[in-house]
């Protein structure tokens, strides 16, 4: 097959890659390993679109007029029938995964991109030649540009090429998110909190359990569990393991399953709960990380740095999670620059990345991250590669 | 384990154990849940208040009245003992 533009991952990046590449005029190949765009805000179930408005301020305001990124925020809105919500300092919006594979599809079909699910990229050579393996079967793939937005620099890694990873005990940690149907009332998040210690004492749940949080989903009596993680479950965290993986997976249903019994148990409203649909994957806040030509710092986002040639703007704080006891916020003094070259492998032409994995330091990451900064940067990132391919 | 236990102590505590980022200078009537504190950082306050005080905090302890503030917290505490 050939193409101009090959997208590796259809995660919030590389989604937002491929319909800005082929709305271009690039011939655009996209490959997923699912059946299905969104990466984490699919597969992993995250629900919330963070990193889509400024800090701060009174109404929502998009911090990346213009982009896909408000494009995807005006679709899911019109989708959800749900607005941005207010949290201390920052805003942002409800999405569910179901809508936003669905709205994916269409936006994919629109844009004319050939989607390439079940396929996964296992070599890729610069030039550029990939390969693909879809069912036990390989695939080649010529194209002139190529962007990795897998989430873990995959491509990076197949070439050997500059990447980083951040030490196991300082990685933001995992998190395992499931569906649970037949909740009935609000959820009082606080009362939950209080069933699930009681729990804890009368033996029936491990201390695991108190990583447990629940945010209902917009649709009638269902509510997404979250589960932080300590991703030490077999050792080290390591989450280009597999065997840390299958752990992480199994961790996850274990203590959902007990905690959900649990509530259904003692939480009044909790008497018919079940739970409904297990995520495709645990969820990786962070793993690779692509050395570019430009490396994107937290001190960099801490002072709303602005570049001459920044491509998207980072608008959430510095979350960092690297332990699982809750979240601790940075707050930056305001909106920051992305430079180009942080999507722009050094050293080879017509190679770019986007999202989670583009370069930056682990503390960047900790902003950069959230799929609202994830579609600007696949937006950028996909106009760069058709331009290069062009 | 302690005998009393005062709202200073519960800041001290709660500083910590990083379960809320708490601005400097704060007093005994600071709304912990404005800081940041949710429902998973709640859980983790009970078991620490268990193994620090030995006040074990249940279900019915789990609203804004009681966890609410430094002052509201070190109150249910003393009453715990
Ligand atoms: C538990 C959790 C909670 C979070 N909460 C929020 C939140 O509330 N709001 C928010 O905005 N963000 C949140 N995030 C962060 C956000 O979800 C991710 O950082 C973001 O989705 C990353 O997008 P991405 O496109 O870079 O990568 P991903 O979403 O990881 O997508 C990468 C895609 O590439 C595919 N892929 C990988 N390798 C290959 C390969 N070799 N071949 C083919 N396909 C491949 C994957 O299957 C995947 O679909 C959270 C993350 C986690 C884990």
């Amino acid at each position: 097959m050939k193409a101009d533009v090959l997208i590796i991952g259809a995660g919030s990046a590389g989604l937002a890659a491929a319909v800005r590449a082929a709305r271009a005029g690039a011939r655009t190949i996209l490959l997923e390993r699912h059946g299905f765009a969104g990466g984490m805000g699919t597969a992993s179930l995250v629900h919330t679109f963070c990193g889509l408005y400024l800090q701060d301020a009174e109404t929502p305001q998009w911090s990346n007029p213009g982009t896909l990124a408000e494009e995807i925020g005006r679709r899911m809105e019109l989708a959800t029938g749900l607005g941005a919500v207010k949290s201390g300092r920052v805003w942002f919006l409800p999405q569910h995964p179901v809508e936003f594979a669905a709205l994916a599809d269409s936006m994919l079909r629109e844009a004319g991109v050939e989607v390439l699910f079940h396929s996964e990229l296992v070599a890729l050579e610069p030039g550029w030649r990939a390969r693909v393996a879809c069912r036990g079967e390989g695939i080649d793939i010529e194209a002139r540009a190529v962007v990795d937005a897998s989430g873990d620099a995959v491509a990076a890694s197949a070439l050997g090429m500059g990447h980083m990873m951040s030490d196991s005990r300082s990685l933001q940690r995992p998190a395992y998110v499931c569906g649970v149907q037949g909740v009935a009332g609000e959820i009082d998040g606080l009362a939950l909190a209080g069933w699930i210690i009681d729990g804890i004492r009368a033996g029936d749940l491990g201390t695991a359990a108190t990583g447990m949080h629940f945010r209902a989903s917009g649709r009638a009596g269902e509510v997404f569990a979250t589960l932080d993680l300590a991703g030490m479950e077999t050792g080290d965290y390591d989450p280009t393991d597999p065997r840390c993986l299958a752990a992480l997976e199994a961790t996850g249903r274990e203590v959902a399953m007990a905690v959900v019994a649990c509530l259904k148990r003692s939480a009044p409203g909790w008497e018919g709960a079940f739970i409904s649909h297990w995520p495709a994957r645990a969820g990786v806040r962070e793993s690779r990380r692509w050395i570019g030509q430009a490396l994107l710092t937290g001190e960099d986002v801490m002072a709303g740095r602005r570049f001459d040639d920044e491509v998207a703007v980072a608008s959430w704080p510095l979350e960092l999670r690297e332990t699982h006891r809750g979240p601790r916020l940075r707050y930056p003094v305001g909106p920051a620059g992305i430079p180009r070259g942080a999507l722009i492998a050094a050293g080879v032409d017509g190679l770019f990345m986007a999202g989670r994995c583009l370069s930056c330091d682990h503390e960047a990451q900790a902003s950069i991250r959230v799929m609202g900064t994830c579609f600007a940067t696949g937006d950028a990132a996909g106009k760069m590669a058709a331009a290069s391919a062009g | 384990m302690e005998r009393s236990c005062t709202a200073e102590e519960v800041v001290e505590m709660l500083r910590e154990e990083g379960l809320v980022d708490l601005p400097a200078g704060v007093d005994g009537d600071a709304d912990l849940f404005a800081a940041g504190m949710d429902s998973m950082a709640v859980m983790q306050l009970i078991v620490i208040i268990e193994e620090r005080w030995g006040v074990r905090l249940g279900a019915a302890d789990a609203t804004r009245e009681v966890l609410g503030t430094p002052a509201s917290l070190a109150a249910r505490i003393c009453e715990g003992k």
